[in-house]
């Protein structure tokens, strides 16, 4: 069986930053990704990424906008930690290789996202996501790191409290393989495809939160659940990224009037303005990007021109976009320590897939693919550190035929006429439903009871396609049991917490209330079933 | 509505044979190609293999021949195809199939972008490297290929040499050789003047036709091409094939095709010359190359040099 110091699961920017930082560190390393890298879910961010770059700007004022775009729930040091750290890493990537935009005078240019209060994101027109994920490939590519395309991670390997590597499918070889590694770092982003309409990738089914979970590690935060104001709610769901914003469009109403001022305000805050003005009745809520100028729009916002087009069969430059908030981001995810540490031993998380006080209750815009650059950097060396001091992972045999056994129990002849995809799609709307924007006690309490109620139903259903060769009925299977994991960890969070703040509202408990609940939730798999309990924001360490 | 589908079906074994699938589901109005796909392999037929991953045209992972017309499955609306009949589905046209609609990106464009070393080696700095947004705006319009194939399925050259880099791969390596940042471009220019890379186009500009962003490759693999000349990388066959073409014509005012042959191959490549002699020889005896061989100049020959000259003086 192949043999790593460090293994990273997932091949989008934290999962590329991890390995490069690893293998730079000294570490033999090895990634591995259940799609290419350069098709993963890092490639939908859009708008920019932040970093304090001087002059009208600082890591103090940086970690003010992020704090209050946390509403109470971020861990301080975490924060100031990362804007301290912001910086070097953003002129890292423009060094080599990021075609960031730039001033008249050639530095780095910069525009204000969202609630942003200086002009702090860097960015490549709208696609900077789609640049950042490729330079990070470029680098990854220069390191020689072994990549494992198309190969998907069923299991940890646990023994003792201490991760030994992974289990995984190969979709091309058909292989079954142990990947064993003094450490294991997961980077596999995101859950929001539990939502529909969502922004997230096909992918971004929660798949390392499951994996982290079940072997025993704490999830954090999961209650909190970024939605994005300005979604085209057709087809899978489409982002009109908050540049748009900044560089001059409007939300308006079907009177074309302004619904607010739509920049320096917090997504969430966005998000209810929007929500309300729907239910209100003004018919529709649209974007309208004309005031930018069809030269202009075609010269800063060329993605979103296309996409829009391709998807909503809109043109931006002469019409507005109807849009409805619309699941993003997680806040919430595998509770680590600023250097990507979860409670297990040997097993390390980074970028959306974990939760390590950074993002309380709201994520600041602009702050994604910076966290994955400083948390997948500080991820990577952390296990590249632990990995010297580990004992060599001794992983028996036994578990690959274990595991195979695992994968052929699922499958066989169903005579049901249920099906993964009514499963999938009754879950997606139910969370849009019941666990969204706004919740309440029945409704959720309702929601928990459907997610156990597809639960069982999922546990009936087989796998019928016997192949292992590009079996994605299969692979299918697994992301469904991610997804509906971590939506009962989400609705019990979302239930557990009885306050609104950030993301969470509760239109029965509608106040903060830093009383009860300035702290964080954490879920902990007990017996088979989510166990609930707080844990205290971490001021200083 | 109803939507039939018509599915080109392979197993992985290198030696099955392929067959097709009729499917119909019911979809709606709005319904992407991907959608119905997802909906036949989650509630009709598991067995069924496609790829997709951003399913709203960010990420090119979904491209297969919809109809007559390769797409991104994923923005391909059902509408716009399903009134004639079933809709027929092909992996695309010249690349080995792995099973069903997923063929081998790997061997297409992934290990041909990976034979360009496709990384910058920064210079060393520190902060912030300041350069021009015309430089970096050619390097993002470069860079927002989505590696959707395209250009690679519109190539004239690859369905005759499978092996030649294509443009996509060398699309990957324009975005180093323009960006000033890089410092190992020389060595880059290296690699892409060996047999398979730059002089392997026929620049017959469906590349650039077919590309959906406009990043028109087929100009990238020109301005390649005159660097590699400019930097004296010029060793190549080709290469001696684009100078004496250029002498010829600055000398007599046109080809001197006996001239061209025997300097491209090289003065002192005696067994290439020898491989021109029955080229020569059937010239020679059909009344093309009479002997005494001679180029006489054409008419206005002289002003065709001085056209020469000054676009000399000109890129000085």
């Amino acid at each position: 069986m192949p043999e790593f110091d460090v293994l990273v699961i997932g091949g989008g920017a934290s999962g590329l930053r991890a390995a490069i930082a690893a293998k730079q560190a000294g570490a033999s390393v090895a990634l591995i990704s259940k799609v290419h890298p350069l098709r993963t879910n890092t490639g939908v961010c859009q708008g920019g990424l932040n970093a304090p770059l001087g002059r009208d700007d600082s890591p103090e004022s940086f970690a003010e906008d992020t704090l209050l775009a946390g509403d109470g729930l971020c861990d301080p040091f975490v924060v100031r930690t990362f804007t301290e750290e912001a910086a070097k890493d953003v002129l890292w990537i423009e060094r080599v290789g990021a075609p960031f935009n730039r001033d008249p005078e050639g530095r780095l240019d910069r525009r204000a996202l969202g609630s942003n209060r200086r002009n702090r994101s860097c960015y490549a027109d709208d696609r900077t996501g789609h640049i950042v994920l490729q330079v990070l490939h470029e680098q990854f590519q220069r390191e020689q790191i072994p990549s494992f395309e198309e190969w998907f991670a069923t299991s940890l390997v646990v023994a003792d409290g201490t991760c030994l590597g992974a289990l995984a499918l190969g979709h091309r070889s058909a292989k079954l393989d142990a990947f064993a590694a003094r450490a294991v770092i997961l980077a596999t982003g995101g859950f929001t495809r539990v939502y529909h309409p969502s922004t997230a990738s096909l992918g971004t089914t929660g798949d390392g939160q499951r994996l982290a979970y079940e072997a025993g590690a704490s999830l954090m935060d999961m209650e909190m659940v970024q939605f994005h104001p300005t979604v085209f709610p057709g087809g899978p769901g489409l982002l009109i990224t908050e540049a748009a914003l900044s560089e001059g469009g409007q939300i308006i109403d079907s009177t074309g009037e302004p619904i607010s001022s739509s920049t320096g305000i917090p997504r969430h805050e966005l998000c209810m303005l929007t929500d309300s003005a729907l239910r209100n009745g003004v018919g529709s809520v649209s974007v309208d990007l004309r005031p930018i100028g069809r030269e202009r729009i075609l010269e800063r916002l060329p993605q979103t021109h296309e996409l829009v087009r391709a998807v909503a069969g809109l043109d931006v430059t002469k019409d507005p976009v109807p849009v409805r908030p619309a699941a993003h981001r997680p806040m919430g995810g595998i509770e680590t320590t600023a250097l990507g540490a979860t409670s297990l031993a040997g097993l390390f998380a980074a970028g959306e897939c974990s939760c390590n006080g950074l993002n309380g209750a709201g994520r600041l815009a602009g702050n994604t693919l910076t966290e994955a650059l400083v948390f997948g950097r500080r991820a990577g060396e952390a296990a590249a550190t632990y990995a010297r001091e580990a004992t060599k992972p001794d992983v028996p045999e036994a578990r690959v035929s274990d595991e195979d056994r695992r994968l052929g129990a699922v499958t066989g002849a169903d005579s049901s006429d249920d099906s993964l995809g009514q499963v999938q799609s009754q879950l997606r709307r139910l969370m849009d439903e019941k666990v969204g924007l706004v919740r309440d006690a029945a409704g959720l309490e309702g929601a928990i009871g459907e997610i156990r109620n597809l639960k069982d139903r999922y546990s009936r259903i087989k796998v019928k396609n016997p192949s292992r060769t590009y079996n994605y009925e299969l692979t299918t299977y697994l992301e469904v049991g991610s997804m509906l994991s971590v939506a009962e960890a989400v609705a019990t969070a979302a239930q557990f917490r009885t306050e609104s703040r950030g993301a969470h509202r509760r239109s029965d408990f509608p106040n903060r209330d830093d009383q009860v609940w300035g702290a964080h939730t954490l879920v902990k798999l007990v017996d088979g079933s989510p166990r609930l309990e707080k844990r205290p924001i971490a001021a200083g360490a | 509505m109803q939507v039939t589908f018509d599915v080109f079906r392979k197993d992985p074994e290198p030696e099955a044979k392929p067959w097709r699938s009729n499917y119909t589901v019911e979809l709606p109005e709005e319904a992407t190609v991907t959608d119905g796909l997802l909906k036949i392999r989650d509630e009709v037929d598991g067995t069924l293999g496609f790829r997709a991953s951003c399913v709203r045209g960010y990420c090119g992972e979904c491209l297969i021949r919809v109809g007559p017309r390769n797409r991104l499955a994923c923005t391909a609306r059902v509408s716009d195809f399903g009134a004639n009949g079933p809709i027929a589905l092909n992996p695309v046209r010249i690349v080995p199939v792995l099973k069903d609609l997923v063929f081998d990106w790997d061997a297409f464009m992934w290990n041909k972008i990976k034979a360009v070393k496709p990384w910058l080696e920064p210079k060393d700095a520190d902060g912030e490297t300041p350069v021009s947004d015309a430089q970096m705006k050619d390097v993002r319009k470069a860079m927002s290929c989505y590696y959707c194939g395209l250009c690679d399925e519109g190539c004239t050259a690859l369905p005759e040499d499978f092996n030649f880099l294509g443009p996509a791969a060398l699309t990957k390596a324009s975005r180093f050789v323009s960006d000033p940042r890089d410092k190992n471009t020389p060595a880059r220019l290296k690699i892409l003047e060996q047999a398979k890379g730059i002089w392997d186009c026929v620049h017959c500009f469906e590349a650039s036709e077919h590309c959906p962003r406009h990043i028109d490759p087929t100009e990238r693999i020109v301005a390649m091409r005159d660097l590699a000349f400019k930097t004296g990388i010029t060793n190549e066959k080709v290469a001696r094939h684009h100078t004496s073409f250029a002498a010829s014509v600055k000398e007599s005012g046109w080809v001197d095709e006996g001239r061209l042959a025997v300097e491209s191959e090289g003065l002192t490549n005696i067994p290439g010359l020898i491989r021109l002699l029955p080229t020569a020889i059937k010239a020679t005896i059909r009344g093309k190359a009479p002997l005494p061989y001679m180029h006489p100049k054409r008419p206005g020959a002289d002003r065709i040099k001085r056209i020469f000259e000054k676009g000399e003086q000109k890129t000085r």
